[in-house]
């Protein structure tokens, strides 16, 4: 059981919008073991996004339980919410929301300052997930001195630089074009190679069919959850 | 909780922030500029005027007293003067020769504060003072007498003739030789006999500057002044009495002198040169007083601006909130680092204002010919104000940033 990173039981998550109650999720289950590669994919409204925030420790749930890597987050307050998203926790989103006006490697150490990282240390740290993602020759340059598919690669460079439990990616490829897709994808493919548990958000099957599991959603619960055929090459 | 490493971090994130919005930043601390650079300037004359009025009564001698037909911290109306003060008589020079029979008086004289223009062959000062007293006005004012002489005991009786002053020598002769010549006072003619040296650091107010001296009866004969507020005799008593004895003493020779029966008020009024310290000092804070409320109010318009900019600022970087949030800000960190934001912003207006203050304070101290210097501790206090300032006004929109949620700040476009 040691190896569960993600445990999540009968949740549910309401919103009121206006005089409507929105069921997002109704009572859903999942489990996700350590150095799996999941594709979260469902239409909209299925509950995906919903999911990916609670899975990201950004929302709690209206009922249910979830236990990341044996700690349960679902009755955490705001500021152990902010303490594990920092810990456990690295976000790709699909704007890559980096600071424009900092630079790749500030940007990367950006979450080290939140965990109370020495300079020194931060500094030490930016440059090695920058050189995991190729990018050690654009540790000075600027978002917008980057490519969109270097932008990304910064991007998972931060969500790596604290040795997060989980990679969570939402909809990653979603501002690139197919070759800078495929370029995302194998950084992905590599990191979990390297025993990176990664999960992405995604409602292209295209992007899903590179994850060695697929969850697909439907009217906030779990409709199908296959492990994906090894593509023929 | 949080350490001090990180205000460092924020500091430098605000300094960046500022460099990219140089204009906006700018205009934002305006008001914080003007608000510091205001009080600044005004602790510096005030400091500056107040020093040399203690340099002038040091001069004069604190036992030099005035008497007065009525004393008023305001000017009267000579035109309009209430009843109380036209009861009294004018002051007469037998009132002076009265309180010169006092043995332990060493002087007692008529002086004139007369407010005219010079002038000399069509050159012309602006409106200043010509004082008529006698030949003993260096001993009470100071200065030295560069050339000629000072008054004779027959041109006392009210020969027109002046004692000027160097710079105003200066202007109405320039290379010429003002000596004999003729200048005219509020268009009454009188003949130079000497050149007045004034001492250095005495405070004269803008259109109270000396001109020159003129005896008493040239005055009184000639030129028109207000005997209320400008016509008073100056008293000094032996070095080894008291004011207070010396007051006294006056007390009594004019109350004879006027035959005034025991009960009867006093028709006149003295004036110590500690009451006068006692005005110029009250003026000088009121005068500063004014000059903080109004500077407050540029202050407060400055902080106002930085709330207003700052609210700009954290919608524009609701993005960046989310972002910070997913990556493990807690509140307090994005509270922390937009609080830091304001107060630098602010601190570096407040700074500006300091070098503005300093500026401006140096320029008029050399206009108005004062000896200061800039207090430190108006500097020191304009530093934390203007820190305070930044804090202040930027708590509402740094806990505006700082309670937003995470998911909508991220979606936010």
């Amino acid at each position: 059981m040691s190896d569960l990173v993600i445990s999540v039981r009968d949740l549910t998550r309401s919103y009121e919008m206006g005089a409507e109650v929105v069921q997002a999720l109704r009572g859903l289950d999942l489990e996700i073991r350590r150095n799996e590669y999941v594709a979260i994919m469902g239409p909209s409204g299925s509950g995906k996004s919903t999911l990916m925030n609670m899975i990201g420790c950004l929302d709690t749930p209206s009922s249910g339980e979830y236990w990341l890597n044996g700690q349960e987050v679902s009755r955490m307050g705001d500021d152990a919410l902010a303490r594990v998203r920092n810990k456990e926790i690295g976000f790709v989103f699909q704007t890559f929301n980096l600071l424009p006006r900092a630079t790749a490697l500030h940007n990367v150490e950006l979450p080290l300052v939140y965990a109370g990282t020495t300079a020194r240390e931060r500094r030490a740290r930016g440059e090695e997930a920058l050189a995991r993602v190729g990018l050690a020759d654009r540790m000075h340059h600027r978002p917008n001195e980057l490519s969109g598919g270097q932008r990304q690669r910064v991007a998972i460079a931060r969500a790596l630089v604290n040795r997060p439990s989980i990679l969570l990616a939402d909809e990653p490829t979603g501002n690139l074009d197919s070759a800078t897709s495929d370029e995302i994808m194998r950084v992905f493919e590599a990191l979990h190679a390297e025993g990176q548990t990664v999960i992405m958000v995604t409602h292209e099957a295209e992007i899903a069919a590179h994850a060695k599991r697929v969850v697909v959603l439907r009217d906030g619960r779990v409709e199908s959850d296959v492990l994906n055929q090894p593509k023929a090459a | 909780m949080i350490p001090l490493s990180r205000i460092g971090e924020g500091v430098l994130m605000a300094l960046d922030a500022m460099r990219a919005n140089k204009m906006r930043s700018a205009l934002t601390v305006l008001g914080v500029i003007i608000g510091v650079a205001t009080v600044m300037t005004m602790a510096s004359i005030v400091q500056g005027v107040r020093s040399q009025i203690f340099n002038a009564i040091e001069v004069a001698g604190p036992t030099t007293f005035y008497v007065m037909r009525y004393f008023s911290q305001t000017p009267l109306n000579p035109d309009n003067l209430p009843y109380e003060v036209r009861i009294r008589p004018v002051l007469r020079e037998s009132d002076a020769e009265a309180i010169r029979q006092v043995p332990e008086i060493q002087y007692a004289g008529m002086w004139i504060q007369v407010f005219a223009r010079l002038e000399y062959q069509g050159t012309q000062t602006q409106m200043i003072t010509v004082w008529a007293a006698d030949d003993h006005y260096m001993e009470l004012q100071g200065g030295t007498l560069l050339r000629g002489r000072f008054f004779t005991r027959s041109e006392l009786t009210g020969e027109q003739v002046m004692v000027l002053e160097e710079q105003t020598a200066e202007h109405l002769f320039g290379r010429l030789d003002p000596m004999e010549r003729t200048v005219r006072v509020n268009g009454v003619p009188f003949r130079i006999i000497g050149i007045y040296l004034k001492p250095d650091n005495i405070f004269e107010p803008p259109g109270q500057e000396t001109a020159g001296i003129i005896p008493y009866r040239a005055a009184k004969y000639n030129l028109r002044y207000d005997e209320t507020n400008t016509l008073w005799i100056s008293v000094k008593g032996r070095p080894e009495i008291s004011v207070a004895k010396a007051q006294d003493l006056v007390t009594v020779a004019l109350r004879r002198e006027r035959k005034l029966r025991p009960g009867v008020p006093n028709t006149f009024d003295l004036i110590t040169q500690d009451q006068i310290l006692d005005i110029m000092g009250s003026l000088t804070s009121a005068f500063f007083g004014v000059m903080v409320a109004l500077s407050s109010v540029a202050l407060l318009v400055g902080g106002i601006g930085v709330m207003a900019i700052m609210m700009v600022s954290v919608t524009d970087r609701t993005r960046e909130i989310g972002l910070r949030k997913a990556l493990g800000a807690t509140r307090r960190e994005i509270l922390l680092q937009f609080l830091v934001e304001a107060a630098t912003l602010t601190l570096m207006g407040g700074l500006l204002g300091i070098l503005v203050g300093l500026g401006l304070g140096e320029v008029l101290k050399r206009v108005l010919n004062l000896e200061s210097s800039v207090p430190l501790w108006s500097a020191a206090l304009a530093t934390v104000v203007s820190v305070g300032i930044g804090l202040a006004f930027g708590l509402y929109p740094a806990n505006k940033a700082a309670a937003m949620d995470p998911i909508e700040a991220l979606r936010h476009e």
